[in-house]
C-alpha cells in the first residue's frame, strides 16, 4: 500500500550485505564522534556522509528518505529553532515580534540540529538496511541473552505497524469533519486522539503479538537454536573502518588544523 | 471406518468453567467434552459465545498468560493446561490466529517458518527439513525469500499455517482463518485445512464458512453464551439441534438451513436433513416451485450522484491500483463492490470520500469535480464506515461522539443537538451505552456507532460500508442490513465493499466487480454468477444456494427467478 518509511528496504546493496553488528557499531561510532565534534562544518560533513551512504551506497529510494525527513529533521529543526531564539548573544541577526535571533543562537541552533539529525539518520540507516533477525542473532552471538536481543527486534518491528496505524487513524479522523471553529483546538484534540487510539490499538496488537509468539514456544528454554548463524562480514569491517577514519579525520581537522 | 480407541483422546475438558480477569460472567460454563486424536472438529457459535476462549484454553494462553479463574481441568496431549507453561504446550498445540500478521516475528518467509522450531531448540538440519516440508505443503516454496509484509492476505494465512506445521504439533487450532479473504482464496485455504487430517493432525476449526466442511468433519461443537449447546457429528447436530442453531443466529450452510426450514413447514418429509449441496439436490429432486413472477419492483433510477470516467490511481509509479474505471452511482441505489484482495476496492472507496485524488480520468461527485472537494466538506455528503470503527472514534463517550459529528456539521443549537443524538441512539439501539466509552462496546455496537456518527447530521447522501459482515454473526449482520435498508428507504445511497457472496446475492441489485484495478463487470449479481469465467477472474465463488439451484435446474427442475435467499427459496417451494 502506501510507502512505508520505517522499515527494511529490500535490496541487495553494498550496505545491505554488511553484517548487522558492524552496522550497529557504525551507528555507535557515528554517535560517539558526533559528541566529540565542536564545529558545525564537521557535523555537516558527517550528516552528508550518512545521507550519501544511505542514498548512493544503500540505494534507499529518495522517496523513502524524503518521506522520512519530517521524522529525521522535524524534531531536530524544532530544537534548532528553539536554541536560535533563546540563546543570548551580542549580534542580533533578525527579530520576529518579541523574539530575536542571534549569531550565537544560530551557531548553537545549528549544532543541535546537526547532532540530532545525525543520530536519527544513522538509526534510519540501520532500519533501512538491516534484517532485524540478523541483528538479533548477532547480539546473541556476542553474549547478549536472546530475550533482550529480541526486545530490540520487536521494537523495530513495531515501528511500521505504528506508522500504519497512525495513517489509518488520520484518514478516519479526516472524514469526521471538524467540530471546532478554532483550528488550533481542533488540531490539539486530533493529536490527543491519535495518541489515544494508536496507543490502545498498538498495545492490543503488542499483546496479541506477545501471546502469539509465546504460543510458538518463544522463551521455552534459556537458549534457542538458529538455522542461520551470525558471521562477521568484510563489507561490514570496511564500513566501520571508513567511518572510524572519517570521525578521526574530522576530529583531527578541528583540533589540529582549525585549532578549536 | 474404524474409530480410534476410546482412550485415545487428545483433548479433554472436565467440568470447565472460566472467567476472564475482572469479569463476573463466565466466558465458558461447565463444559465437558473430549476430542479424539486424528479427528476434525468444527467449533461454532454466535459472536461472544466463547469460541476464542475455548481455542486459547487449548494452547494455554488462557489461563496461563491472560489470568482469570479456571475451574475444572483441561487436558491436551496428556498435559494439564493450567500446570503447563504455554511454551511447553506449543509442542502439542499449534494455533493459527485470525490475523496471523500479529504472530510474525521475522522479515522473511523462510525465517518465519523456522522461528517456532528454533525456539524449541530443534537441530538446524531438522528445522531446515520441516521448513521445506511446511512451505511445500502450503505452496509457498517459491516465495521463501520474500518479505512477509509483501505477501497477499491469502499467502499470509498460508504462511501462518506453515509456521504452525513446522513445529509439528499433533493438534492444530484455527480461529477464523479466512475471515478476511476473498471467496476463491478462502476456498484454497479450506482445501489446505481439509488435507491436514491426512497429515495425521487433529484439527479444531472456528469458521462461519461451514459448507465445505460439513460432510468432512467428524465432530461439531456448538457453544452459546459460554455453554455447550451440542456436540456430535455435523449431521447429528443439524438433525437434533438444527432449529436451535437457527434460533441462535449461527451461520449454517444454506442447504442445511433450507432443509431445516422446509421440514419445519412440513414440506420435507421427516428423515435426514441434507447438509451439503449434493445431498440437498438429491433430496429435492422432485421439488416443485410456485411459478409466480418474482415481484421485482423496478425503481426508476434517481439522479447521478457520482460519475467516474476512466479514473486512474497509483500508490507509486510501479503499482497502478486503478486503471481506468468508469461507472455512475445514482441516488437510492444499493451497490456492492466485490473482487479479490488487492483488486482496488479500498482505493476506490478512499477516492470517493476524498482521502485520495484520482491521478487520471474524471471523478465528479455531487456535480463537483473530485479535485475541488476537500475531505472535510465532502464528509457532510459522504459517510464511510471503516472496517475497524475504532479508528473513527474521537470522544470519551458514545453520546459525545454523536455530538461531535453534529458540531462538525455546524449544528450547534443545544436543544437540537440533544434531540438528534437521542433519536439516533434509539434508532440504532445503542441508547443504553450512551455514557460508555466507544472502545468498550461490543463488536456489533461499535459498527452501529460507526454508522451513527456518520448519519446523525442527517445530511449524508452516500454511505460507504467496508466489509459489513466482518466479525459479525448472522443476527448482527441481519440487523445491520435492516438498518441499511431502512436508510435506503429514506433515500440514502449505499455502497458496500464486501467478500460475502451470501450478502451480495441476498441484498444487492448491482455489483461492481473489480480485478487488478479494472472493472470487469457491472450489473445484477444473478448475471454475474451465470458467468463462471467472470466469477473465476474476480476470485469469487457462487453461494451454496446458487450451486443448489443450479444443480436442481440441471436435474430438470423449473426454478423461478429471484430465489436469492433461503427465505425466498423456502417460500417459493410448493411441494416436494
Amino acid at each position: 500500500m502506501s510507502e512505508q518509511t520505517l522499515q527494511y528496504v529490500d535490496n541487495n546493496s553494498f550496505v545491505h550485505r554488511a553484517d548487522a553488528l558492524s552496522k550497529l557499531i557504525l551507528v555507535l561510532v557515528v554517535v560517539v564522534t558526533t559528541f566529540q565534534l565542536t564545529s558545525n562544518d564537521a557535523r555537516g560533513i558527517m550528516l552528508s556522509s550518512l545521507l550519501m551512504l544511505a542514498i548512493i551506497f544503500a540505494r534507499v529510494p529518495l522517496a523513502s528518505v524524503l518521506k522520512a525527513s519530517p521524522l529525521i529533521f522535524g524534531v531536530a529543526l524544532l530544537l534548532g529553532m528553539f536554541h536560535l531564539f533563546v540563546t543570548p548573544g551580542q549580534q542580533v541577526l533578525f527579530t520576529i515580534g518579541p523574539l530575536s535571533a542571534t549569531q550565537e543562537g544560530l551557531a548553537k541552533g545549528l549544532g543541535y540540529f546537526f547532532r540530532l539529525s545525525i543520530m536519527v539518520t544513522a538509526s534510519f540507516l540501520l532500519i533501512w538496511t538491516t534484517d532485524i533477525r540478523e541483528l538479533m542473532v548477532g547480539l546473541v552471538s556476542v553474549g547478549i541473552p536472546y530475550r533482550y536481543a529480541f526486545a530490540i527486534f520487536m521494537a523495530l518491528r513495531f515501528l511500521p505497524i505504528v506508522q500504519q496505524e497512525v495513517e489509518a487513524v488520520q484518514a478516519a479522523h479526516a472524514i469526521r469533519g471538524r467540530a471546532s471553529r478554532s483550528p488550533l483546538a481542533h488540531r490539539f484534540r486530533l493529536w490527543q486522539r491519535y495518541l489515544f487510539t494508536v496507543i490502545v490499538n498498538g498495545l492490543r496488537k503488542a499483546e496479541n503479538t506477545a501471546l502469539a509468539i509465546e504460543s510458538r514456544g518463544f522463551g521455552a528454554y534459556p537458549t534457542r537454536s538458529y538455522v542461520k548463524g551470525f558471521r562477521w562480514s568484510t563489507t561490514g569491517m570496511i564500513l566501520v573502518i571508513l567511518f572510524v577514519s572519517l570521525g578521526a579525520g574530522l576530529i583531527y581537522w578541528e583540533k589540529v588544523i582549525l585549532g578549536l | 471406518m474404524t474409530l480410534p480407541p476410546s482412550n485415545d483422546l487428545l483433548v479433554q475438558f472436565d467440568r470447565v468453567t472460566y472467567k476472564h480477569y475482572g469479569k463476573t460472567a463466565p466466558a465458558l460454563a461447565d463444559i465437558n467434552i473430549s476430542i479424539k486424536r486424528g479427528s476434525f472438529t468444527l467449533l461454532v457459535g454466535p459472536s461472544g459465545s466463547g469460541k476464542s476462549t475455548f481455542c486459547m484454553l487449548l494452547n494455554g494462553i488462557v489461563p496461563n498468560l491472560l489470568g482469570g479463574k479456571l475451574a475444572g481441568t483441561v487436558t491436551v496431549n496428556g498435559q494439564d493446561v493450567s500446570k503447563t507453561p504455554v511454551q511447553e504446550l506449543a509442542k502439542s498445540t499449534g494455533m493459527l490466529f485470525q490475523d496471523p500478521e500479529w504472530m510474525f516475528a521475522t522479515l522473511r518467509v523462510e525465517d518465519e517458518v523456522a522461528f517456532g522450531p528454533e525456539n524449541l531448540q530443534r537441530k538446524p538440519e531438522d528445522i531446515l527439513q520441516s521448513v521445506e516440508k511446511s512451505l511445500d505443503y502450503v505452496n509457498l516454496t517459491g516465495l521463501r525469500k520474500n518479505l512477509v509484509w509483501a505477501l497477499s492476505g491469502g499467502q499470509i494465512q498460508k504462511l501462518g499455517l506453515a509456521a504452525v506445521l513446522a513445529m509439528e504439533p499433533p493438534l492444530v487450532v484455527l480461529d477464523e482463518p479466512t475471515a478476511n479473504l476473498d471467496p476463491a482464496t478462502t476456498h484454497s485455504v479450506h482445501e489446505l485445512i481439509l488435507r491436514l487430517r491426512d497429515e495425521g493432525k487433529t484439527v479444531v476449526l472456528v469458521t462461519k464458512d461451514l459448507d465445505e466442511f460439513m460432510s468432512q468433519a467428524d465432530d461439531m461443537i456448538v457453544l452459546a453464551n459460554g455453554k455447550l449447546v451440542a456436540q456430535g457429528t455435523p449431521r447429528e447436530v443439524i438433525q437434533r439441534h438444527g432449529a436451535e442453531l437457527l434460533e441462535l443466529g449461527i451461520w449454517l450452510p444454506e442447504p442445511a438451513e433450507i432443509g431445516l426450514r422446509l421440514r419445519q413447514q412440513g414440506k420435507l418429509p421427516a428423515g435426514e436433513t441434507p447438509i451439503t449441496v449434493d445431498e440437498a439436490a438429491r433430496a429435492m429432486k422432485n421439488i416443485r416451485f410456485k411459478q409466480e413472477k418474482a415481484r421485482g419492483e423496478k425503481k426508476t433510477p434517481g439522479e447521478v450522484l457520482i460519475r467516474a470516467s476512466s479514473i486512474q490511481f497509483g500508490y507509486s509509479r510501479k503499482t497502478r491500483a486503478l486503471r481506468g474505471v468508469s461507472f455512475d452511482i445514482r441516488q437510492g441505489e444499493l451497490v456492492a463492490i466485490v473482487g479479490q484482495n488487492g483488486a482496488g476496492k479500498s482505493t476506490l472507496s478512499k477516492l470517493l470520500v476524498g482521502l485520495l485524488k484520482p491521478s487520471g480520468g474524471e471523478l465528479t461527485m455531487f456535480g463537483r469535480k473530485a479535485r475541488d472537494w476537500n475531505v472535510q466538506d465532502l464528509a457532510n455528503d459522504v459517510a464511510l464506515v471503516f472496517q475497524n470503527p475504532e479508528h473513527q472514534f474521537l470522544c470519551d463517550t458514545v453520546h459525545e461522539e454523536l455530538e461531535y459529528s453534529l458540531l462538525a456539521q455546524d449544528i450547534v443549537d443545544s436543544v437540537e443537538v440533544q434531540q438528534r443524538v437521542k433519536a439516533m441512539l434509539d434508532r440504532l439501539d445503542i441508547a443504553d451505552t450512551a455514557e460508555s466509552h466507544p472502545f468498550s462496546l461490543s463488536a456489533g455496537a461499535k459498527r452501529r456507532l460507526g454508522v451513527a456518527t456518520m448519519l446523525v447530521g442527517g445530511r449524508a447522501r452516500l454511505l460507504i460500508v467496508d466489509e459489513p459482515t466482518y466479525g459479525q454473526d448472522k443476527r448482527l449482520t441481519e440487523r445491520l442490513m435492516e438498518l441499511i435498508n431502512m436508510l435506503r428507504r429514506e433515500g440514502i445511497t449505499v455502497l458496500m465493499i464486501t467478500h460475502d457472496m451470501r450478502l451480495v446475492d441476498a441484498h444487492i441489485e448491482r455489483a461492481i466487480v473489480m480485478a487488478n484495478g479494472e472493472k470487469i463487470f457491472d450489473g445484477a449479481p444473478s448475471d454475474l454468477f451465470r458467468s463462471p469465467e467472470l466469477v473465476e477472474r474476480a476470485s469469487l465463488r457462487a453461494t451454496a444456494l446458487r450451486r443448489l439451484t443450479d444443480a436442481l435446474r440441471a436435474g430438470g427442475c423449473s426454478i423461478p427467478d429471484g430465489l436469492n435467499t433461503v427465505d425466498a427459496f423456502v417460500d417459493a417451494v410448493e411441494m416436494l
